[in-house]
């Protein structure tokens, strides 16, 4: 008889723990989960809304800004450009809508861990998507900045190349600096929370091989 | 009419719970995590108890419930994560702890299970349960011959801890 025969058969025999009345249990079918999918879920609404708020916020409270983003941005672009950000956020609601709803705790574990993974490399793309979108109107601003702003023109006309050279150069430092902040931050919340869930998919995974 | 769905769910509990009540075992160490757990559990039951059809048997539905919370839903508190080690102490076999004696053994091996990791304490749960490999790749999402063989290195993998 080998190792675990002789456990199985200890196994059914003993009681573990004190059983639970009727009375226990019925509490606890009001109590809130405190599973993975449900903080997933949390953040991926945060982060919808983080974005939203970030994109949005500046353009209602800030005159300035509004009068710059409409300097440059003619009328139809800047129309297109809102109908387009609001399309995409639409988008990802509907794909984060249909990958939590593809989540089953009654699936096979190998394919509850699947979609659970596929919902947080939705909530990813949509954080890449923005980081993209900052970086590239970061950029356009920068563009427009250096040719129609006359505080930067006249500041180039007085320090030449090295003027120019030191406006991009520090751009792009803070730009690539956010970015990648924020990039790390994110990491590290999803690293932590999915760290147990990788590392056991990987092992059903190996089990492939 | 959710009272009654309320009422046989409990009643379906109250007579299976000893299921949850052995994945807990396989996967918490101390009491407050074992009710942690089980708490999870019946959440996640409850949760999906509205989609349960009865087409399988209630207890076959909570095996897979309880062992998808165990491995992937449930996140270990705090407390739970501090006392990882078994009774606190990492475990260490030494070869002359196993003596003979059938209790000696069964707790060395009930310390052992506790080693692997969490899928090899799925299988392992399953298979004490005396669940069919077809069930158990079922359950778990992998073909019948990797079950086996998972099984098989999970048996060879015990020995050693045990025979150091």
């Amino acid at each position: 008889m080998d190792e675990l025969d002789l456990l199985k058969k200890d196994w059914n025999k003993k009681e573990t723990h004190d059983k639970l009345s009727a009375k226990d249990i019925l509490p606890m079918l009001n109590k809130k989960s405190s599973s993975i999918v449900k903080l997933l879920f949390y953040i991926s609404v945060a982060e919808l809304f983080f974005w939203i708020l970030i994109n949005s916020i500046p353009y209602f409270l800030s005159d300035s800004y509004r009068e710059r983003m409409n300097m440059v941005y003619s009328d139809s672009a800047l129309v297109g450009l809102t109908i387009f950000s609001y399309a995409v956020i639409l988008l990802f609601i509907f794909l984060l809508y249909n990958s939590y709803k593809s989540i089953s705790v009654t699936d096979s574990a190998k394919r509850l861990m699947e979609t659970i993974i596929r919902t947080r490399k939705v909530i990813k793309y949509y954080v890449l998507y923005n980081l993209i979108m900052a970086g590239v109107s970061m950029i356009i601003g920068v563009y427009y900045s250096l040719h129609n702003d006359p505080e930067a023109v006249s500041f180039i006309e007085k320090t030449g190349d090295k003027g120019m050279m030191i406006i991009i150069g520090l751009s792009v430092i803070f730009t690539g600096v956010l970015v990648v902040v924020i990039w790390l931050f994110y990491k590290l919340i999803y690293g932590l929370l999915l760290k147990r869930l990788n590392r056991n998919y990987k092992e059903l995974k190996k089990l492939e091989v | 009419m959710k009272n009654e769905l309320e009422q046989n769910f409990v009643e379906l509990l109250e007579k299976h719970q000893n299921i949850i009540h052995k994945v807990c075992r396989l996967y918490t160490n101390n009491y407050d995590a074992h009710n942690d757990l089980f708490q999870e559990i019946t959440i996640q039951l409850w949760k999906a108890y509205p989609k349960f059809r009865g087409d399988s048997k209630f207890s076959t539905w909570m095996y897979r419930v309880g062992l998808n919370t165990a491995i992937t839903l449930y996140r270990k508190s705090k407390r739970t994560i501090t006392t990882q080690d078994f009774e606190g102490v990492s475990f260490k076999m030494k070869s002359e702890e196993y003596d003979d004696t059938e209790e000696q053994q069964l707790k060395v091996l009930y310390k052992a299970v506790h080693q692997l990791n969490d899928i090899e304490k799925a299988l392992v749960f399953l298979y004490l349960e005396d669940k069919d490999y077809r069930e158990i790749s079922e359950t778990m999402g992998i073909s019948e011959v990797n079950a086996r063989v998972k099984m098989n290195r999970i048996k060879k993998k015990l020995r050693t801890i045990l025979n150091p």
